[in-house]
């Protein structure tokens, strides 16, 4: 089975947001929900950098280590989805998460957390795929039709890469030759571990 | 209407205060571009700089609102998940421990009764303002302990036992009355505080109290004021320290839109882990003393008054005051426990 990874290259990044804007269109996601951002380091400065980030479904996730209702589950696909109909709204997910995925739209005065909505890698819920009810709560099932997410089939310049781990590691590798440069496979380290000792490295790890 | 129009506003202007402070927060520092742009000049293709204020948290610009939305990698995470696994563990194992401990010296010593029991005159030892204060904090405190611990334990505990979709109705259930019963302790701490902190100053007799520990659990006690050591251990410890700890860590999660970090939310998250397991425990204590553990103690909180006995038994010193007229707590006026008098003498001897 495939194992699902995003790859953002920041060579190639050019901070255009259509990731985030194919995103949101794809997934009708709610008023105030992000589940893509681009963020910019040295905004304006020679060296700036853009790196676009959501859910990177990490491989040992925090998220569903720390959920109180345990409404986490992983696709044999390696994607981490989560139940909506258990959320509780409690927030402890958007606290341990490194990549602040985990977004919660508001449902009352005072910043009352209601259930949490994050990047799905475009791969529904746990209702029946494709139907009105999944649309609804969790955005498009791309991958119940096939296709990837939204945002990497989007993005102009290919930086965003969202796919089969090995095939996208594969695709990037080229790339890496070719340049010579830019070798930071970005928040690999974080979501998915260190490789094993004794293996070649697939470049620096951020 | 009103209520919520107030609320929007109140809401409004916090987000309007602390706003400010993250959207300059978002401005990267110029000189870890710097380093950034030399590294470039002296090893094209080298972007390790960049990659190191990646690692440390350090803002970028973004497009999306909020707060901390320009940070890529939050580490600190990893340390608060890391930490909760052990809080968790040996907190449920020493609220666990309390309950079963409690539930075994009920088992073997039963209830602490009074010798002489049937007891004489009726002394009013809670007034109205003690009760009713003592009461909201009762309520308030009761339903986020059961609650905080369903949240806190439900998954590896209740789950199992009572499947998804139950303990997901039951866990959001705990939530709202947790978010909405905790701020009615912003009330209920200065209440109680105001109204028992007069009989709560600590002395060297309260220290013999403790020593004598071992004596009251079998009946025979140290004399006390009004209340014991072992109260105002409650009242210090539970109360003024715990209590607030909190309320304060509390509120920093309770409300997500003041702009907070999630540095901060995770750290008042495990404080407040801590506090409440230890919290629970001793509170678990102290309502046993006060409800099943010793005969009359409810019957003081529930109707303010105890009998003559009781008061003499297990406050003694109080008891020579009162009787010496030097306490602010006197002798029922007749009729005026009629009620609670007849029954509470009656209980007495039942139970």
């Amino acid at each position: 089975m495939a194992r699902m990874k995003f790859l953002c290259d920041a060579e190639r990044c050019i901070e255009c947001n259509g990731c985030v804007t194919a995103c949101k269109n794809e997934n009708e996601v709610p008023w105030g929900v992000n589940r893509r951002r681009v963020v910019t380091l040295n905004d304006g400065v020679p060296g700036e950098r853009s790196i676009s980030v959501a859910c990177m479904h990490c491989s040992d996730a925090p998220c569903m280590a720390v959920c109180p209702v345990d409404c986490f589950y992983k696709t044999e696909d390696g994607v981490v989805l989560h139940d909506k109909d258990l959320c509780i709204g409690c927030g402890y997910c958007f606290y341990a998460c490194p990549f602040g995925a985990p977004q919660f739209p508001q449902a009352g005065a005072f910043g009352l957390r209601g259930k949490m909505d994050k990047c799905t890698f475009c791969a529904g819920g746990p209702e029946k795929d494709s139907t009105a009810e999944e649309f609804k709560k969790y955005g498009s099932n791309r991958l119940a039709m096939g296709k990837l997410p939204a945002c990497a089939e989007m993005c102009s310049t290919k930086a965003l890469l969202g796919g089969d781990g090995d095939v996208i590691a594969d695709i990037y590798r080229a790339r890496v030759f070719k340049r010579g440069k830019g070798s930071e496979v970005w928040g690999w380290g974080t979501a998915y571990g260190k490789p094993p000792q004794g293996q070649p490295a697939q470049g620096g790890k951020t | 209407m009103r209520l919520q129009l107030l609320a929007t506003a109140v809401g409004f202007a916090a987000a309007l205060a602390l706003g400010g402070g993250a959207a300059h927060a978002q401005q990267p520092p110029a000189s870890d571009a710097t380093a950034q742009v030399e590294r470039q000049q002296a090893q094209p293709g080298n972007n390790a700089p960049l990659w190191r204020d990646v690692r440390s948290g350090q803002p970028g610009y973004t497009t999306v609102r909020g707060v901390e939305t320009g940070v890529l990698v939050e580490s600190r995470g990893q340390t608060y998940r890391e930490a909760r696994v052990p809080v968790a563990f040996w907190g449920g194992i020493l609220v666990a421990v309390a309950l079963a401990g409690l539930a075994l010296f009920y088992l073997v010593r039963g209830p602490m009764d009074v010798k002489e029991a049937g007891g004489g005159r009726m002394i009013r030892r809670f007034s109205n303002a003690d009760r009713y204060a003592h009461w909201l904090m009762a309520i308030t405190w009761v339903v986020l302990a059961v609650t905080g611990l369903i949240m806190s334990f439900g998954k590896d505990v209740l789950l199992p036992v009572i499947g998804y979709t139950l303990f997901a109705w039951l866990a959001v259930l705990s939530k709202n009355l947790h978010n909405f019963a905790g701020p009615i302790l912003i009330v209920a701490v200065p209440w109680m505080f105001i109204q028992y902190i007069r009989d709560n100053g600590i002395g060297a007799e309260d220290f013999k109290w403790f020593a004598n520990i071992f004596g009251y659990f079998r009946g025979h006690e140290y004399p006390s004021h009004r209340f014991n050591a072992g109260e105002k251990l409650v009242f210090w410890l539970i109360l003024v320290i715990l209590t607030t700890i909190l309320v304060v860590t509390g509120l920093i999660l309770n409300f997500p839109n003041l702009g907070q970090t999630r540095a901060t939310m995770q750290n008042a998250n495990l404080i407040h882990m801590i506090a409440s397991y230890v919290a629970i425990a001793l509170a678990a204590v102290h309502i046993y003393l006060g409800t099943i553990g010793v005969t009359g103690a409810y019957r003081a909180m529930r109707d303010g008054h105890v009998t003559e006995t009781w008061a003499e038994h297990h406050h003694r010193r109080w008891y020579e005051d009162v009787r010496a007229g030097k306490a602010r707590q006197k002798f029922a006026e007749p009729g005026e426990a009629a009620g609670g008098a007849g029954s509470a003498a009656a209980r007495t001897q039942t139970s």
